[in-house]
Order: structure tokens, then C-alpha cells, then sequence
């Protein structure tokens, strides 16, 4: 008897160890489009009701779960001839890695930032949108959110909204703000005392000193994968960057950073529209303004922007092509930017939603509109994978070391060759 | 001939099993390595011998040296503190008439209780941050200016040892313990009969029996504390918060070198050379016990 159920168990635990192994049959369908066709089956004009079947399209993504509730009501327009499933997938971009040429597991499109565009395109998982829709179809979005969503000459992505850093500040301790980035030293010099500051950033991390770096002329690496660190203009960018440092707090991490203004504890932030509910809840009497101008360069602070769209994966590009065709265009009609813009504030790219007068009204969308002329969208290019630690290195050393910025920015860029190279 | 079989087939769903949890992704890691899988050629990789082994060797560049020193430093520096710390505890615990000792040893586990992770940040953000962090708030409430802990070199490694100190303490604590109550009363009464003080008992009677009770745990111990990546990465070098400090040990060397490469055919080269240095390093262990043993 033993024997026998050692028997069972042993075999027992070793279907459990295959069953991940194995491969659902319909995997893009779900149990009511199963009970839809299994009725279809059983129908007498079998063949002629299973033309008409729904095409189901899935669209992954990881976002704020209101964004993505926003996407599926504006997609489930379409029903019943297209079913959208507008799914949440953690670790989307890891996933798509594993996943990402085999139909059976990999969704029909994907919703994420633009950044990622050259690493799926290298890879090959992507088809561009303009086998479904015309380049003219796009001519109204912001002209920023194109290049963005582009790699080595293909358009991957149909842009829907983009985020950018602003400058914000606390209206009741902020009376008058500073105009140039001499202004705002000063400024700081004469605020920064007693565990309060004039003015915050993380001054550490790439995202955020890229506006400077970008201000100054520089840049961390182009579009043709050449890294930027021991050019001139960002020698200038990080040296004259190092003395506002001076007082903002040494661990200008996002916690710490966020915590002091939403504290009241620091006049003036750059950060993301992430941080405004939060502010707001704070009770700060919050402000938006234009970025500061370099005096050097007479240009202002001018930050990344993160252009977050759909993209279509090869896989499903032929099978589901007149269903993706119809998404794409149900996305480039305005309506999608203005539910986005009034359920989370997000700034549309298409500049139609901007004739909306809920859009025209938001102080926000309006601030993050007008910095649109002013920003860089984040390289696409796979190689700025590696960027961010190495320049993120560069700037501790120099803002939280005190290192020379020049030796720095050399060792940087003979890091950021290296390991360029050791991605090939 | 039955008999001989019978064995193997009673533990073949076992070893089955290890081989394809243990056994297989390392088998897998070394085909890879040996292979051109990057974002370049992600699903058509090809054979390309050990190029990526010669790459692997090359990046090994100035930065390793320091980081391997430094990784034997870290591992001998905090295993010695974890022993001698963790043995005068339990002893300490052990005492005659100590009241609520259960009450100490659950507050002392409790390190052990909580996710590493959690820990970490809440010692970056609730001790060491410059603005926020218990340890500045103190100095200043004393009147002096606040120092930013994580960003020299030396003070990040100190912050980094007491961290692992506090997480790695309740494993030895609870061995070394176990241990201590394993022993023989009688050994002690009659040591004391004899004029022993608590220095000769200690010397002659506890450590010599604690040993084989206790080795194991500190080899365990150190091949922890030897591959440890979360605290030196999460205290000093998590991307968006980066303190200055440069404390890479091999891990987390590697991890910036290799990992975030995407390349997946070098970076299992160099995990195959990591791996490589750890059965070295464990052939040598397990030599110092056998000698010990004897």
C-alpha cells in the first residue's frame, strides 16, 4: 500500500513540475469567447457565423490602473466585432523579452514609454505602425512624440500622452521665481538655512540632470548610439550644476527631495506631474512655472520627455491586421487624450485635445503643452540601457564626492564606450 | 543486481528534480555563455565559442582587483564580528537566572523575521538619510552639522557591515545558542569542582564542543556574506539613488559590468567565472574542516 501511494505522489509531483511547461491551447481567448464559439459550433451556418467571429486583441501594459481603465473604455467602442483586453503585466518589458516572438504567449500590442522602442525593434518584435496607418494620419500629434517613437527610420509607436518634468513651487514661500539659473542661486543662497531649502532636485540622478546637461548643449548619447559624457558642453553642465548642489540635501534622492517640498520644507522642485496630487493633498499652494534659462547658454533647463503610446508586435501584425488597423485609428481620434487628460491628468500628444475646454483649462497640461517645445524625448537607442548607471555615477562622484568633474566625465565616457561594446 | 538498481530508483524523482533546479540552469548558463545571445541577435544566436570568455577577462579590468580585496575583506571583516558578537550573546542568554529570556531571543530574531529588502531601505531612509535619518537628527539635536553616511568610502562599508550585522546576528545567535544547550552541565560542575574560572571553561569546554555544532552555520555564513549583493546595492548603489561611495564587491561589480548589458552570452560568462571562484573557494573550506575535523 506504502509502495502504491509513493507511486502516486511521485508521479503526482512530477506532472505538477511539467505543468508549467505546457502550452495553452487558446491562450489569446478567453472562457466567454470559448462559450462564444463553442455556440457558433453548434450553430447550423457554422462557417459563415465563424467569419463574423469578434477578433480578440490583447494589449499588455504596466501602468496606473486608471490609465489603463481609460484605454479599455475607449477600446471597447469597438465591440463587438474587436474584443480588446487591456491587460496589466509586471515586468511588461522582461517579459516581452522571453515572450516576445512567440505568438501563443505574447500579447497583440503593448502599452509603455517610448524608451524602449530601439531594444524591441533590435530584437525584431516589432512592426512599425505605418503598415497600418498612413504618416499623415499622424500629422497632428506634437511633433516631438514621432522621433521619439522612432527607430533607425520606423515609426513603433502611436503616441497617446507624454510626461516632462516641470518646475514647481510653493506659492506661499516662493514670492517671485527666479527667471535665469543665476536668479535661482541666489536664490538659494539666500533660502537655504535650518534644515530648509530654496530648491530641490535629485541632483544625482540621470533623469533629472539631464535638463541641465541638455540646457548646456550636451547630451548623454545620440541617436546614433554615441555616448556623450566628455564633450564640452556637458564638462560645463556638470561643473556649473556642482555648485547648486551645494545646497540641496546631500542625498537628494526622490524620497528625500519629494518629502522636503511636500513638507513645506523646500520652496521650489523639478519633478514629474506624479508628484501634483500628492503636493496637493500636502495642502501646498502649488505653482508651476517655466524652467529657469542657463545665462551661459541662454537656453532654458531642458529636460527629458517620456512619450508613452501603443506599439504592435510582429507576431500579430498579420493575423489581426484589420483589428489593430481599426484600434490605431479609434486611438488617433482626440477622444482618448481628453478622457486621459480628464481621469489623470495626462498631457495629450495629440494636439486636437488641446481645442477641449476641460484641457485648456488644466494648469498642468497647459505648463507640460508649452515645455513640449522644449524638451528630449528620452533616447530609444538600446545602448542607453547602460547610460543611466554610468552617468549616474559620474554625477555622485562629482555632487556627492566632490570629484573633479572633468576627470569624471572622461572616465565616464570610456566606461560608457566599454560597456557599449560589451553589449554587442 | 536488484539491489543495487532499487536505490536509484527510489531517488530518481529526487535527483530529477535537483537536476533540474540545480543542475540544469548551470549546464544552461554554460551554453550560453557560449553563444553571441544579446539584443542583437536575440532569437538567432549562434555559436561563438569562448569569445565571450575572452571578453569576460577583459572587463575584469582595474576595478576587479579592488573588488575581489574587497569582497575578502567584507567577508572576513563581518563574519569575525557575526561570530565573536553572536557567541557572547548567546551566552549572554544562556546565564544562570536570567529573567524573560524567551522575550530576548524572540527580539533578537526579529531582524531575521523581516523581508532583507524591507530592512535595507528602512536603514537607508529611517538611519542613515542625511535629512531624515535618526542618526543626523541626533546630531543635530547635539549641535553638530549632518554627515552624509553612505558617500566615503570607508563610512559606506562600515554602514554596510553594521546592516549585515543586523541581519545576519539571529541565524548565528540561534545556532550558537542551540548549540550552548547542547552541552553537558555535569562538564561545567565539575570544571568548576576543579577551580576552572569562567575564562578556562569558556576556552576549554565551551568552544572546543561548540565547534562541529557550529561550523557548518559559519560556512553557510560566509558564502552569504561572500555573494552578498542586496545591502552594498541597495544601500549605496540603487540607480536614482547613488551615494559616491565605490564599495562594489564581486557581485554587484559584475551586476553594473555585465548584467545591465542585456547580453545575455557574456553575462553568463562571467557568472560561470563567479561561479568557478565560489567552488574554489568552497574546496578550500571544506579542506580547513576536514583538517579541523581530524
Amino acid at each position: 500500500m506504502k509502495r502504491v501511494v509513493a507511486v502516486i505522489l511521485s508521479a503526482l509531483m512530477l506532472l505538477t513540475l511539467f505543468g508549467g511547461c505546457a502550452q495553452s491551447a487558446a491562450p489569446a481567448t478567453s472562457s466567454a469567447d470559448n462559450a462564444a464559439s463553442s455556440e457558433v459550433a453548434s450553430s447550423a451556418a457554422a462557417s459563415y457565423e465563424k467569419a463574423k467571429e469578434p477578433v480578440t486583441v490583447t494589449i499588455w501594459h504596466e501602468c496606473d490602473a486608471t490609465i489603463a481603465q481609460t484605454i479599455q473604455d475607449e477600446l471597447n467602442k469597438l465591440a463587438p466585432d474587436i474584443v480588446v483586453k487591456v491587460e496589466r503585466k509586471e515586468k511588461m518589458s522582461e517579459a516581452l523579452k522571453l515572450v516576445g516572438n512567440d505568438p501563443a504567449s505574447a500579447p497583440d500590442m503593448y502599452f509603455f514609454a517610448h524608451d524602449k522602442i530601439g531594444l524591441f525593434a533590435e530584437m525584431g518584435i516589432l512592426a512599425p505602425i505605418t503598415d497600418f496607418i498612413t504618416k499623415e494620419d499622424l500629422s497632428s500629434m506634437i511633433p516631438m512624440t514621432i522621433p521619439a517613437g522612432t527607430y533607425k527610420e520606423n515609426i513603433y509607436q502611436l503616441p497617446l500622452y507624454f510626461e516632462t518634468l516641470l518646475f514647481m513651487y510653493n506659492k506661499a514661500l516662493m514670492k517671485e521665481v527666479p527667471k535665469t539659473t543665476d536668479d535661482l542661486l541666489a536664490y538659494m543662497k539666500a533660502n537655504t538655512k535650518n534644515g530648509s531649502y530654496g530648491y530641490v532636485e535629485q541632483h544625482s540622478t540621470a533623469y533629472y540632470t539631464a535638463g541641465w546637461m541638455q540646457g548646456f548643449g550636451g547630451f548623454i548619447i545620440n541617436d546614433k548610439a554615441e555616448p556623450g559624457l566628455n564633450k564640452q558642453e556637458m564638462i560645463d553642465a556638470v561643473t556649473y550644476h556642482q555648485q547648486f548642489v551645494k545646497y540641496m540635501p546631500a542625498d537628494g534622492e526622490y524620497n528625500t527631495v519629494t518629502t522636503l517640498f511636500k513638507e513645506g520644507k523646500a520652496h521650489s522642485i523639478i519633478s514629474g506631474p506624479w508628484l501634483v496630487p500628492d503636493v496637493k493633498k500636502a495642502g501646498i499652494d502649488l505653482g508651476i512655472a517655466p524652467m529657469p534659462t542657463i545665462n551661459s547658454t541662454n537656453k532654458p533647463i531642458t529636460p527629458f520627455s517620456g512619450v508613452q503610446g501603443v506599439s504592435v508586435l510582429k507576431s500579430a501584425a498579420q493575423t489581426k491586421k484589420d483589428a489593430i488597423t481599426a484600434i490605431l485609428k479609434q486611438l488617433l481620434k482626440p477622444d482618448i487624450g481628453i478622457a486621459l487628460a480628464k481621469a489623470a491628468n495626462c498631457a495629450p500628444a495629440n494636439t486636437k485635445c488641446y481645442d477641449d475646454a476641460s484641457i485648456s483649462a488644466n494648469e498642468m497640461i497647459v505648463a507640460m503643452k508649452k515645455t513640449a517645445d522644449n524638451v528630449v524625448p528620452m533616447p530609444n537607442v538600446p545602448a542607453m540601457d547602460v547610460m543611466w548607471s554610468i552617468t549616474e555615477n559620474m554625477l555622485s562622484a562629482v555632487n556627492k564626492n566632490n570629484a573633479d568633474p572633468k576627470t569624471e566625465c572622461e572616465k565616464a565616457q570610456k566606461e560608457a564606450l566599454s560597456q557599449i561594446e560589451a553589449m554587442k | 543486481m536488484k539491489k543495487k538498481l532499487l536505490p536509484y530508483l527510489y531517488s530518481f524523482p529526487a535527483l530529477l528534480v535537483i537536476g533540474l533546479i540545480v543542475l540544469f540552469p548551470i549546464l544552461y548558463t554554460g551554453y550560453i555563455s557560449l553563444t553571441n545571445m544579446n539584443i542583437y541577435h536575440w532569437f538567432n544566436y549562434s555559436f561563438i565559442g569562448l569569445d565571450n570568455y575572452v571578453k569576460a577577462l577583459f572587463v575584469m579590468d582595474s576595478g576587479f582587483i579592488p573588488a575581489v580585496l574587497r569582497t575578502l575583506l567584507w567577508t572576513v571583516i563581518n563574519m569575525m564580528l557575526q561570530v565573536v558578537l553572536a557567541f557572547f550573546i548567546a551566552l549572554a542568554l544562556n546565564a544562570e537566572g536570567l529573567r524573560l529570556k524567551n522575550l530576548y531571543k524572540t527580539l533578537l530574531m526579529f531582524p531575521w523575521a523581516m523581508p532583507g529588502y524591507v530592512s535595507i531601505l528602512l536603514w537607508r531612509m529611517g538611519m542613515f538619510n542625511t535629512e531624515f535619518g535618526m542618526l543626523n537628527q541626533w546630531l543635530r539635536t547635539m549641535g553638530f552639522e549632518n554627515i552624509n553616511w553612505l558617500s566615503g568610502n570607508v563610512m559606506a562599508f562600515t554602514c554596510c557591515t553594521v546592516v549585515n550585522l543586523w541581519l545576519a546576528l539571529p541565524f548565528m545567535i540561534m545556532m550558537i545558542d542551540g548549540a550552548l544547550q547542547s552541552i553537558d552541565k555535569a562538564y561545567y560542575e565539575s570544571a568548576t569542582l576543579e577551580g576552572a574560572g569562567f575564562f578556562t571553561r569558556t576556552g576549554k569546554i565551551t568552544v572546543p564542543l561548540l565547534r562541529p555544532i557550529v561550523a557548518p552555520a559559519i560556512i553557510m555564513s560566509t558564502f552569504t556574506t561572500f555573494k552578498q549583493f542586496d545591502i552594498i546595492y541597495l544601500l549605496t548603489q540603487q540607480q536614482g539613488a547613488k551615494t559616491g561611495a565605490d564599495i562594489h564587491t564581486i557581485i554587484t561589480y559584475v551586476y553594473e559590468k555585465a548584467f545591465i548589458t542585456n547580453n545575455f552570452g557574456y553575462s553568463s560568462a562571467v557568472s560561470i567565472v563567479i561561479f568557478a571562484m565560489i567552488i574554489v573557494l568552497s574546496i578550500f573550506t571544506r579542506k580547513d574542516l576536514k583538517e579541523e575535523g581530524r
